[in-house]
């Protein structure tokens, strides 16, 4: 029984993952990410509904020592607090706490485009890693 | 009985064929990438078409041609003339010395609570050549991974996985593998090895983080090109020197540490040293270099 329970888990995990990759990789990434024709708020819940998938996978994002999960949340409570600046606070690797300032729409949209585009990579990179494989796909 | 004995023949040749065909797929990738990386530094002739970035001046006077085999176990240092005379002087007085007699230390004198040792777990010290391994239910096991087992096992704390004790424990493994003339020596003995060896391959060579690059975008591709002023270096050969004595960390890393700092680079959030995702990494990238002498430790910019 517990068999069953983990191999429909397991089912239902993989069946979730591949649909958001297969959501994700149909978008237009500077459609969806455009924070002057959507919004920053909505921006944003597009990166909120994307970014997770990529944790799961492995595939996330991160820049300047920030990752995205970090760009949503603080400018999740920038826009909450209808704040025009977005104040990140990260941990350098020394585990220092540091922190960041950026233009909230543009944490938005860069919040945004990172969570799609991570999984549109991995989309992509099943039709293309073998292209750079010599003796494989990889000409010379 | 005539009948029993050939039966048995029969599928015990049978087991050993299939025992020898898990590792197909990688002797077949290890053998084409060689011929790429000698075709790709065989001569200034075909330069251009490799390094389109680089100056003439650059590939008359900078380059070494004609390069082979176990010569690329020195990285960009086989084909750099320039980082080659660097790094021949910083070997007259190698800064990782003290390194392999504090792991000589750890492995003869470190008594664990229970009075046993790493003795007792790792017989014989030349072993850098073996690691990584696929253990069958558990998957794949760098050396890391393996003395971090030992330490468990014996109810002793884990060590960090980068640098440290476990980089000078591993620097007297590799300093006494090369000593006694070890070559590395991956195996891959099983279904599920091959399978493990095969995720590991499909992650070198797929692009990831927000650069867009794979690691083979840097050390296939791109190994001998420049960024900024340093060359890169081609992915055979490149784990028979760990750990290595780093100028940039100045101290000794791990192969799990540089691994961490490349998917880093690459713009992503980086995977845990210990990991499947990089122990099955290490493992392709050992098997690519399966053969050659273990040169450990040794120092890199």
């Amino acid at each position: 029984m517990k068999k069953i329970i983990l191999t429909l888990m397991a089912v239902s995990f993989t069946f979730a993952t591949a649909n958001l990759v297969e959501e994700a990789s149909k978008l237009d990434v500077k459609k969806v990410c455009d924070v002057k024709a959507n919004g920053a708020k909505k921006v944003l819940d597009v990166a909120k509904k994307y970014n997770p998938e990529a944790i799961k996978l492995g595939i996330e994002f991160k820049r300047l020592g920030i990752r995205n999960k970090e760009y949503i949340k603080y400018t999740d409570k920038a826009i909450k607090l209808k704040k025009k600046e977005t104040v990140i606070k990260y941990l350098d690797k020394k585990k220092k706490e540091k922190t960041k300032k950026f233009p909230t729409n543009y944490a938005a949209w860069r919040a945004c485009t990172f969570a799609v585009r991570a999984l549109q990579q991995k989309k992509e990179a099943e039709k293309t890693w073998r292209l750079a494989v010599p003796g494989d796909g990889y000409k010379y | 009985m005539k009948k029993k004995i050939i039966s048995s023949l029969l599928i015990g040749s049978v087991v050993l064929l299939n025992a020898g065909d898990f590792n197909a797929q990688a002797e077949k990738d290890r053998k084409e990438l060689q011929k790429y990386f000698e075709t790709k530094f065989a001569d200034r002739k075909n330069a251009s078409k490799f390094f389109p970035y680089s100056t003439k001046e650059e590939l008359d006077k900078n380059f070494k041609w004609g390069i082979k085999g176990d010569e690329f176990r020195l990285g960009s240092y086989a084909f750099n003339k320039t980082g080659r005379s660097q790094y021949e002087e910083i070997k007259e007085m190698p800064p990782y010395e003290d390194a392999i007699d504090e792991g000589k230390e750890l492995y003869e004198k470190t008594k664990f609570k229970n009075g046993k040792s790493f003795k007792e777990c790792f017989p014989d010290p030349a072993i850098a050549g073996d690691y990584p391994k696929f253990i069958k239910g558990k998957g794949v096991i760098t050396l890391t991974g393996a003395i971090n087992k030992c330490l468990k096992d014996n109810g002793e704390k884990t060590w960090k996985q980068t640098k440290g004790k476990m980089a000078k424990l591993e620097a007297y493994f590799a300093a006494t593998s090369q000593e006694k003339g070890k070559k590395v020596n991956i195996k891959i003995d099983s279904k599920e090895a091959a399978e493990a060896y095969a995720r590991g391959k499909k992650e070198y060579y797929s692009q990831r983080g927000y650069l867009k690059l794979s690691c083979a975008s840097c050390h296939v591709q791109g190994a001998g090109q420049r960024v900024r002023n340093e060359y890169m270096s081609p992915l055979l050969g490149q784990t028979t020197h760990f750990p290595v004595y780093r100028l940039k960390w100045e101290g000794l890393g791990t192969l799990e540490r540089r691994l961490k700092g490349c998917n880093k680079d690459q713009g992503e959030n980086p995977h845990k040293p210990g990991s499947k995702w990089m122990n099955e990494l290490a493992y392709f990238m050992a098997y690519m270099s399966n053969g050659m002498p273990v040169d450990g430790p040794d120092v890199r910019k």
